[in-house]
Parts: C-alpha cells; structure tokens; sequence
C-alpha cells in the first residue's frame, strides 16, 4: 500500500516537472537558458550574450517574420 | 489478438462518429445537445488522425528518423533549436489559432449549424490539416525555407512573386477586416473599451520589466500581467457606471478605428519589447486559458443548439453577407478548415525547431485539427443562443431597420421570434448599452460564450462580467495578430521599398522605420475606415474578400506541394494535395465572380456601385449625402479592383503550374528537387530533447 503510494507520488512529481519544463518551454521562460546550451555557444566561435542582449535580440528575430495566424 | 482488438475499437470510434454525424445531419425533432457535435467531432478527428495522416506519412511524404533534421544540423539556440514535440505542438497551435476559427463559423451560423460543421471537420481533416503538414514536410527537407521560396524554386520565378505579393494582399485585407472586428465589439461599450485600452499600459509595464528588471523572465511577468488584465476586467464595470469616464470610454466607430490605426503604428514603430511582445505573451496565456474554459463550458453545460440545421439565408439573401452556401460558407469559415496563412508557420519557426521528420504529422496535422476543434466550438457556442437573438446582433440597420421594434418585427417575419424587449434585457444583464447591430462575430460569439460560462460559475450575476471577459479575450489576441502583422508588413514594405532605395530597406534607420509602418498602416486603415462607414455594415465586403485572399494563399501553398510530389516521383498520390487544390481555386474563382460581377447590388461590388450612381442621379440622395455616396462608389470599385487582381493571381499560378507541371511529366526539362542532401540523424532513435532540458 505503501509503496503504491511512493510510486504514484513519484509519477505525479515526475509529471508535475515535465508539466513546468514544458511549459517555461513553451512561452519562452527557458529560451536563455537553451541558448546557454547550445551548440554554438559551446564553439567559443562569438561572444555569448547576456540575458538582455539575447531577450531583445530573440525579439527582433521573431517578430521580423510572420508569426502570428489568423 | 492485439491487432484485431486494435481494430474493434478504431470501428467503434468511427461507428460512433457516424452515429452523432448522422444525429446531427437528420434530427429535425427537438432541439439538439451541443454534446453530439462534441462527440461526433472528436470521433473524426481521431480517425482522421490515424488513418488518413498516418496514410500521408507513410506513403505520400515518406517520413524518414535516420534523416537528420533543420534543427539539428543548425542548431544555433535561437532559429534553430531541436524541441520536444508536446512544447512545439503547443508553440504551433498558438502560432496558427487566430481569430478567424472563432469568426469565421460565427458567421456562417447564419446558414444554420449544418453547412459549416460539416465543412470545419471535413475540409480541416482532407485539406486544411494536408497543406499544414505537407508544407512543414517540404520546408523540414529544404532547411526551413519559406513558402514564397520554395515556390520560387520548386515553381517559377513568378510563383515565388505571386506568393509574395499574396502575403502582402492577404495581411492587409486581414489588418483591415480584424480591425473591424474589434471596432463592432468596442462601438458604444464604455466598459470594454476601457478593458482592451487598459492592456496597453500593462503591456508596457510587462515590457519595462522583462527589458530591465528581470530580462527574459515571461512566466512570472505573464502571471502578474494576466492578473492585471482581470482586474482590468472587473473594474471596467466601475468605468462604465461613472457617468464621467463612461463618457470617455464611449467610443464611436470612426473613432475607434483612427484610435485602433495610430496603436498599429506605434506597435510597428516601437522597439519590440515594449509594447507588441509582452502584449503577445498576455494574448498566449489567456487565448489557451479561454479556448479550455470554453471546451470544459460546453462539455459541463451541454448546452441545446437553436439554430435549425439549415435556415433560410441558404438562398443567399443573408443579412449577416449576402451570398449562397457555395461558395460563400467555405469562404467564409476560411481558418477553421483550411488557412493559407499557416503555410508560412508551416515554413517559417516550426520546422526549424522540429526534432524528427516524423514529428511533423503530429505538430502540422495535428495542430490543425485542434484548430478546427475551436472552431467546432465557436459554431456551438454562436447556435446556442436563440436564432432571433443571433441574427439581431449581427445583422446591420439597413437590413433589419433603424428601430428595435422594426428590426424586431423584420427578424420575427423571417420566423425567428424575437421582442426588442429581449434585447433590451439582454444588453442589460451582459452590462452593454446595446446590442444591436453589432456584425463581426466578436459580440455574438461573447454573448454565447458568457452564457456557457455564466450557467458553470456564477449564474445570470456574473454575465456581465463574463461578457466582457469574452470580448477582452477575443478583441487581445485580435489586437496582438493586428500589430504583429503591421510589424511584418513593414519589413515586408521595407524590403520591396529597400530594392529601389537601398537606405529604405535599412530596418535600424528611423525615417524608413516610420515610412513603411505609415504606408502599411495607412494600407490596411482605407481598408478598415471603408469597412466602418459602409451602410451594410463593412463585413458584407470586407470578410469575403479576406475569406478570398486567406483561400487563394492555401492554393498557391498546396501548387507548390503538389508540384514537389511531382518532382518526389509521388504521382500515384498527388490527388492528396491536388483534389483541395482544385477545390480551392473552384471557391476562389467563383466567390471572386460572384463578388465582382453579380446583379444583386448586395453580393457584387460593381452592381452596387452601379445602383448607388444611380440613385445619385435620380436625386434620390440628399445633397449633403452625395460627397459620401462617391466615396461610397468609389470603394466598391475598388474592392471590384482588388478581388480581380487577386483571381488574376491565381490564374497566372495556375497556368504557370500546369506548365511547368507537364514540362515533369512529358521529361522536357530534367528534374531539380532542391531538397538539402541526406545526412544521418546523430541522435538516438529515444531522444527526445534531453540535452536540451525537455527530459
């Protein structure tokens, strides 16, 4: 009984991240941090930005294209 | 043993499916339950999903997971960034949901439930759902080019120009009518024009902080922002039973359409972060939270449809916009069913960040259909209300009279009982001064949407705040689509400016910045002022001409997809993009005729000009009129003009095509698919974005 318990609360705390990761993902809480990740960053080939910098950079980037439906 | 009781479930889905369809095609008896079209939806979808797509994977696209994919041969953390699948779904859908699911089958309701319902669940599973995920496929295996690209490439020269000045045409009928849009749900209403003016100065506050105080930190500044707006909410109601500051907020028309054109210059004009970006995170979070509160309303209510199956505007005479089932439905549901607008999602952040090929069914079909859910739900929430009610909200005074108790009488005679009184009451309890004529789609779909809500929490007591939360809702994220597209447009201005004068194409020198947003700005605002001063209620002519431009870009997408099946050596299975392609041009074609040539001064633009001259002069117009009537004249030519250039387009595409089509198929000209070259996925076949914090 126990033990169904831990492991029903472990899934439930699995899913409860799952749930936050995916959605800093999705509005875009987590994009610096994904940036900080990536493959580019990793090569030293340019300067890394600061959460500023990147924050309106990523901005500029986005809204220069259609994204936003109707 | 599994593969047959695999089997016996997907018949019972569809067994199941068919019974509601058929429920709600036949049932003539007693009013329906808003849960057969719930049910006979999710039915479809599911077996849309498993067979028909999984058939497009499999044998028409050919998904391949050994292939490495855009994002991970680029990844750059900012364009191209590998993403779970769930979160780039969830991206995708914000990215294609706009206002035009929830709009579009609010109008169409004037048919009655039938038509529209069948033509959401049908068009979006054979063709709405196909270019989604066909055009993702193609823009996945070319690197993440965009649509107007491939055409270019895949086409000609001149496909790739038409595509172009197709987005161009669409984006500004589309600013102009969604303009309209917000002007009918804010005309006259203190309380939510106070609302919707209030998200402006949060936004910039939101902006202020993510920019200095905490860059980049959306979740904890949506949270404070999505509270502030609700308060906004509720305060409105304080705003609107001042008599001084109801006075300030009570906006008409004219004016709400010059306030709704400067904010679309400033938004395009201001720097990104301070105003149009945070008002985008605000419009996501509440656009998800509605559209679920919305689905969970009907299924908890199970409200009963009203409206009849079919009504008698099937003939064409509407007051809603005047036009037959065909083509004017499939015109006008345009988004719910198939979109032009989401090719260039489809080719523009989503593949980029797509993790495998095969991903692309679920985000492109899948997205899609979750789209035409919505507007499944906008269809039930619009019949829910009584007909009477439906057809007095939407419909403009020169078609039902400058009185309540004429247009009463006039909505009674068409067999749609309704008592002015009922109007009276009902703008009362939802805390409007009136709700007469008030076209669009915004105002009936909150009408509907906040008796749903209201029968879940609170009752008729909290109606009004519903109401106001509903036009908040749909008139946010209709801004946020509004001032995000002037931005595109700019560039857009910008870039074709930039190849006569090169210093104009500059994006960072301000004398260009400020040109181009005046110039795009000042496009889609003739538009928009046209729409709000036009006798008939501007969405007669202005959501045709957006249906048709919206439905001419998802032609020129599904030319161009069919065309690369072509070149894939596909041709057994080209039917699949080429059957909704012909489809859309027969619509195209026929509403551009209808809309420029037909006799009834209602439907064609030219006749109507033609019976406005001729009431000028048989001096029938007042002399402090005719300036005005010109004017009026003036636009229906105009429109007669800008529908005609629009067919033309899809003409020369469609001869260009074929061209080039039976130049492939006779093996005159060699064969250049300009897909990127083949290299082998580095990932393992479970990896789902571990390193890169998806789990």
């Amino acid at each position: 009984m126990r033990s169904a318990a831990n492991t029903a609360f472990r899934f439930l705390r699995q899913l409860g991240r799952r749930f936050w990761r995916g959605l800093r993902e999705w509005c875009g809480d987590a994009a610096y941090e994904r940036y900080l990740r990536s493959a580019v960053t990793h090569s030293g080939s340019s300067r890394t930005l600061t959460p500023a910098e990147f924050y309106v950079e990523q901005l500029n980037r986005c809204y220069s294209k259609p994204n936003r439906c109707c | 043993m599994k593969r047959i009781f695999g089997i016996i479930i997907w018949l019972g889905i569809a067994m199941l499916g068919a019974g509601a369809f058929a429920k709600i095609a036949f049932d003539r008896g007693e009013p329906l339950n808003a849960t057969w079209f719930v049910v006979a939806a999710t039915c479809c979808y599911l077996v849309a999903y498993r067979l028909y797509s999984a058939f497009v994977a499999a044998k028409v696209l050919a998904l391949d997971d050994t292939r490495a994919t855009p994002s991970e041969r680029h990844d750059d953390g900012r364009d191209f960034v590998p993403t779970n699948k769930w979160v780039l779904f969830g991206h995708h859908f914000a990215a294609i949901a706009g206002p035009g699911p929830l709009v579009g089958p609010t109008l169409a309701a004037q048919f009655g439930y039938l038509p529209g319902t069948l033509w959401l669940i049908a068009g979006a599973a054979f063709a709405g759902c196909v270019q989604d995920f066909v055009i993702l496929f193609c823009s996945i295996r070319r690197d993440g080019k965009s649509v107007g690209q491939m055409a270019r490439e895949e086409v000609s020269e001149r496909g790739g120009f038409i595509a172009q000045l197709a987005v161009l045409a669409i984006m500004t009928i589309l600013l102009a009518v969604i303009g309209l849009v917000v002007v009918n749900a804010l005309k006259s209403s203190p309380w939510a024009t106070f609302t919707l003016a209030m998200t402006i100065p949060i936004a910039i506050l939101l902006g202020l902080y993510l920019r200095f105080v905490r860059p980049g930190r959306v979740l904890e500044a949506s949270v404070m922002g999505v509270a502030l707006v609700l308060f906004v909410v509720v305060a409105g109601q304080w705003v609107a039973d001042s008599p001084s500051w109801s006075r300030v907020f009570t906006l008409s028309g004219v004016a709400l359409a010059f306030s709704i054109i400067a904010y679309g210059f400033a938004a395009s004009a201001l720097p990104v972060w301070l105003l149009l970006a945070p008002r985008d995170y605000l419009s996501a979070f509440i656009k998800a939270g509605a559209i679920f509160s919305l689905a969970a309303g009907i299924l908890i209510v199970r409200p009963q449809v009203l409206m009849p199956p079919l009504t008698r505007f099937i003939d064409g005479t509407g007051p809603v916009f005047a036009g037959k089932i065909f083509p004017f439905c499939f015109i006008t549901i345009a988004c719910g069913a198939i979109s032009g607008f989401h090719s260039l999602i489809s080719s523009g952040t989503t593949p980029k960040m797509i993790l495998r090929e095969s991903h692309a069914r679920f985000i492109g079909y899948g997205a899609m259909l979750l789209e035409s859910f919505v507007g499944v739900m906008a269809m039930v929430a619009a019949c829910a209300m009584p007909p009477g009610v439906y057809f007095a909200i939407n419909s403009p005074p020169s078609i039902v009279g400058n009185t309540g108790d004429a247009a009463a009488a006039t909505i009674s005679g068409w067999g749609y009982p309704l008592h002015a009184q009922t109007m009276a009451e009902l703008a009362h309890k939802v805390g409007e001064i009136t709700l007469w004529n008030r076209a669009g789609g915004a105002p009936s779909l909150a009408v509907g949407m906040a008796q749903i809500f209201s029968s879940t929490i609170g009752g008729e007591r909290l109606l009004s705040i519903w109401y106001h939360f509903a036009i908040m809702f749909e008139a946010l994220f209709i801004l946020t689509v509004l001032d995000a597209g002037t931005r595109v447009g700019r560039f857009m201005v910008q870039d074709l400016g930039g190849r006569v004068w090169k210093p104009f194409g500059r994006t960072s020198w301000m004398p260009g910045v400020l040109l181009s947003s005046a110039i795009i700005v000042a496009l889609w605002g003739y538009f928009l002022y046209q729409g709000v001063v036009d006798p008939l209620g501007g969405i007669n002519s202005l959501w045709p001409l957006f249906g048709i431009s919206n439905q001419l870009l998802a032609a020129v997408a599904l030319v161009v997809a069919t065309t690369i099946l072509m070149k894939m050596g596909k041709l057994r299975w080209i039917w699949v993009t080429l059957l909704p392609m012909g489809w859309l041009v027969t619509i195209t074609m026929t509403a551009s005729y209808q809309k420029i040539f037909d006799a009834n001064p209602r439907i064609g633009f030219l006749a109507y000009a033609k019976a406005l001259a001729a009431q000028i002069a048989a001096a029938k117009i007042p002399a402090e009129k005719i300036a005005e009537t010109q004017r009026l004249i003036f636009n229906q030519r105009l429109d007669a003009v800008v529908t005609g250039v629009l067919a033309f387009m899809i003409l020369v595409l469609i001869v260009e095509a074929l061209a080039h089509w039976y130049s492939i198929l006779s093996r005159r000209k060699e064969i250049v698919l300009h897909e990127s070259p083949y290299v082998a996925t580095r990932w393992a076949s479970d990896f789902s974005g571990t390193a890169h914090g998806d789990d």
